[in-house]
């Protein structure tokens, strides 16, 4: 009898990967089936950006099989993946700032004439404008990539996969920069891709995406799959339990708030970026800000603390006024700032854990123009074993370690240099399921000691978790004030979404 | 997370690690092989007059390329280095020949040298100008200004109580090289122990980072250029105290063996790594390299080019070992 089912879209057999010292991938196996939409969950660290690079041509494995269609593959560059029929929407979009959107599509593989000399450019407009219709037609093709908005730049990533006649199109955190609506009409389009036969492989963090648009699941944890779920069947908890291997105890928020303002902001301006935004932050008090990606949270979080230059505005902590633009000036007065982009702002990768711990405080710590190596290794040591590092290594480079342990490092760094108040911009940001839990407590922690807190945050959990009441931001401004009991995510969103874009429910 | 090393986790406080640094003792290991391959060929190298010879004519390019080895590693580059020591040369001079006590006119010097990176350093700093364009035009800026202070012609007459200093030996080692040592040991202290040297370091891996981390950016930043500059006027000063004259043309190219130096012992010109011990070796090195050939009766212009070679040679090896 021949086989009734056509081959799957999909096969990973066995696939390893090692790096010196770390088994990325430890014999990794999955099938995924024509027209399905497959989900890849797991911690950071479990191995799914390794098995999005090997698919994707970026890395090569030290062994196993790969197959499409019943016929093996060998992926050796992203040329290859590509011309197999492997499309990659990376979570940090690749772009040509200033080619145009065109160009950008057919980025390596330009249309070319006259023996492949010339670029066709005005055909791959064309060519580019028909298969954008379909998704986002208000995008023009012609434009420089760099003037589109991050969703929108995501569209033409995966206009691209349709101009290659994609076979597969995995996603990687393809929602961390879109919005509620924005999220819808990618749903549409994966839904619409799914119905034509095309894969989707999903890669996301978020719980609720990943049950709304796929079928099935393959959890990976440490470098192997730990099982395939169909998602009609397991319920969340049991997934989470299966990524985190071990019963996460559901904590309850606890309120430290007291009397004594610490952090008062008034009338903060920053061109259209933030507008006459004020807060004030209590003793014990942890504040939520809530609001889509680009209100203006980090924005004014960088006003307060210094690193922007304000048009008008003060700050105070503890009374005292701080002088504007001056990171150092606030630093002085007890202020800390915990950047979302830890890569970007927070760490210096190739130092050490030590020396990243110590930057705001080595003058401290110094004794006849000599750092106290010694002293400072020590209290770093002390700080990392209390806040949980593991493995608990200070003269590690920063940059070998993962997105939860730099977080800790990062405020580490604070309680050295005895800050009282921390500003967190999406302090779980890339971090693990696991470690987010340490962060909470660690949060809770800071604010039982007496400190001010404000915690910018997308995500509607965390800031049910540690919040004592959350600001909604909307263009710039804040907009609303919000107690506890009213932290809901109809709630915030109602105050969040502008006004002219807000469309009937 | 794989747990590879479990052990960190319980012991009670950190190990202490001696680290000798991989990437020095390579190119340790380069000096040697360069040594060994010049021994064979020539038997007059391997002498303790020749390889004193060998570090005193590195030693200019050692003092310049401690100062540029800290302008890279804080993320910059200082291509004024050269004039900057021209200047300080002829001014220094002007006043030692005209009877000015010699200790005010070697701080005149070092006077020139801190002006003259200070200049850079806070339009780099402040104004936010690429170091690169900078101290591009500060080179043709502070060359043109030696030319014209000296009217284009040399200053002669060096007392010869200055010569008698820079000319000297401590123990047998020349002058320039001890006072290079010294000089190279205060960097090392500066990079690996002090404040100053994790700033350096830090600016250089991730200015952002840095600045919201409370380090003080623009200051070590200058800091750094001023320290290229004194640097500048101290090379400057051993090498007016050897020649006996100062040139306002001296100082040419200085920069680009300075890089060199600074490259071969491991400076990323991208900032955030950099030695001051690899360094030392790397200026040796082409000091070494040159040494030999000329012992061999080979050509200047075979010189470049071996001096060529063995830079990008040093940069292939660090790539294949080290990756970026």
């Amino acid at each position: 009898m021949s086989d009734r089912e056509p081959p799957p879209r999909l096969r990973l057999d066995a696939l390893v990967k090692t790096w010196p010292g770390v088994r990325a991938l430890d014999g990794v196996s999955l099938s995924i089936r024509p027209g399905e939409v497959y989900a890849i969950i797991g911690e950071n660290g479990a191995g799914k950006s390794t098995l999005l690079n090997i698919l994707s041509g970026v890395i090569a494995p030290d062994s196993g099989h790969i197959e499409i269609d019943g016929r093996a593959l060998v992926v050796r560059t992203p040329l290859d993946a590509r011309a197999a029929g492997i499309a990659m929407i990376h979570q940090e979009l690749k772009h040509v700032p200033e080619l145009s959107v065109a160009q950008n599509m057919y980025l390596g593989r330009p249309l070319t004439f006259a023996g492949g000399l010339l670029v066709h450019r005005r055909a791959q407009e064309r060519r580019a404008a028909e298969v954008l219709a379909d998704i986002d037609p208000s995008i023009d093709p012609g434009v420089p990539i760099r003037t589109l908005t991050v969703a929108q730049r995501q569209m033409v990533e995966i206009g691209r996969a349709m101009l290659e006649d994609a076979k597969v199109i995995a996603m990687d955190e393809p929602t961390s920069s879109l919005t509620p609506s924005e999220f819808e009409r990618l749903v549409v389009l994966i839904e619409a891709f799914a119905a034509r036969g095309v894969s989707i492989i999903y890669v996301s963090h978020k719980m609720s995406e990943v049950y709304r648009t796929c079928s099935r699941a393959s959890v990976l944890r440490d470098g192997r799959s730990v099982g395939v779920v169909s998602l009609a069947d397991t319920a969340e908890t049991e997934l989470v339990g299966m990524m985190v291997g071990r019963e996460l105890a559901r904590a309850e928020h606890r309120s430290f708030v007291t009397d004594r303002i610490r952090l008062q902001a008034d009338g903060l301006t920053r061109g259209r970026h933030v507008i006459d935004a004020s807060l004030s932050v209590r003793r014990g008090e942890v504040l939520g800000i809530s609001g889509l990606v680009g209100a203006g949270r980090t924005e004014l979080l960088r006003l307060i603390a210094g690193i922007d230059k304000p048009d008008s505005g003060t700050v105070r902590i503890d009374g005292e006024l701080v002088r504007a633009h001056d990171p150092r000036a606030a630093i002085r007065r007890g202020l800390g700032l915990l950047p979302e982009e830890r890569a970007r702002e927070g760490i210096v990768a190739g130092r050490s854990v030590v020396s990243n711990i110590g930057l705001p405080s080595f003058a401290r710590f110094s004794r006849f123009g000599l750092v106290a190596r010694r002293r400072l290794t020590a209290t770093a040591f002390r700080l990392m074993q209390e806040l949980g590092l593991r493995p608990l290594d200070v003269e590690r480079p920063i940059g070998t370690l993962s997105g939860g342990n730099q977080q800790k490092a990062i405020i580490g760094r604070w309680l050295a240099a005895s800050s009282q108040v921390l500003l967190f911009d999406e302090p779980t940001r890339g971090i693990d399921v696991g470690a987010k839990a340490e962060i909470y407590a660690v949060i809770e922690r800071l604010a039982c000691e007496g400190r001010a807190i404000v915690v910018v945050s997308s995500e509607m959990l965390e800031l049910l978790r540690v919040s004592d009441r959350v600001l909604v931001m909307r263009e710039g401004r804040v907009v609303a004030d919000l107690p506890r009991e009213q932290i809901g995510e109809e709630q915030i969103l109602a105050h969040a979404i502008p006004r002219n874009a807000h469309r009937a429910a | 997370m794989n747990r590879t090393d479990t052990e960190s986790a319980l012991s009670p406080a950190p190990r202490r690690r001696v680290r000798v640094s991989v990437r020095d003792a390579g190119t340790l290991l380069g000096l040697v092989l360069i040594i060994i391959v010049f021994s064979s060929l020539t038997p007059s190298f391997l002498t303790v007059p020749n390889l004193t010879n060998v570090l005193q004519q590195s030693s200019i390019n050692a003092c310049i390329a401690i100062g540029m080895t800290l302008v890279i590693i804080s993320g910059g580059i200082d291509l004024s280095v050269g004039p900057t020591a021209a200047l300080a040369a002829v001014v220094s001079a002007t006043l030692m020949v005209n009877g000015v006590p010699i200790s005010l006119a070697v701080l005149a010097a070092l006077g020139i040298g801190i002006a003259c990176g200070l200049f850079n350093g806070v339009l780099i700093a402040w104004a936010g100008l690429q170091p690169f364009i900078v101290t591009l035009g500060a080179l043709s800026l502070y060359r043109a200004l030696a030319l014209i202070f000296t009217d284009g012609s040399p200053v002669f007459g060096i007392p010869a109580e200055f010569r008698a200093i820079t000319n000297g030996e401590w123990f047998g080692i020349p002058t320039p090289v001890v006072i290079v040592a010294i000089l190279a040991l205060i960097a090392w202290v500066l990079l690996n122990k002090t404040a100053l040297g994790e700033y350096i370091l830090a600016v250089g891996g991730n200015q952002d980072a840095a600045r919201v981390a409370g380090v003080p950016v623009a200051r070590t930043k200058i800091t750094t250029y001023v320290l290229s500059g004194m640097l500048a006027s101290i090379a400057a000063l051993i090498l007016v105290g050897r020649l006996g004259a100062a040139e306002p043309t001296l100082g040419n190219l200085w920069e680009l063996d300075a890089i060199a130096a600074a490259a071969i012992g491991g400076a990323s010109l991208m900032g955030g790594k950099g030695s001051i011990v690899g360094t030392l070796l790397g200026a040796v090195i082409l000091g070494a390299l040159r040494n030999g050939l000329t012992l061999m009766n080979v050509q200047a212009f075979y010189q470049l080019l071996a001096t060529g070679i063995i830079i990008i040679v040093a940069m292939l090896i660090d790539r294949a070992t080290r990756g970026k």
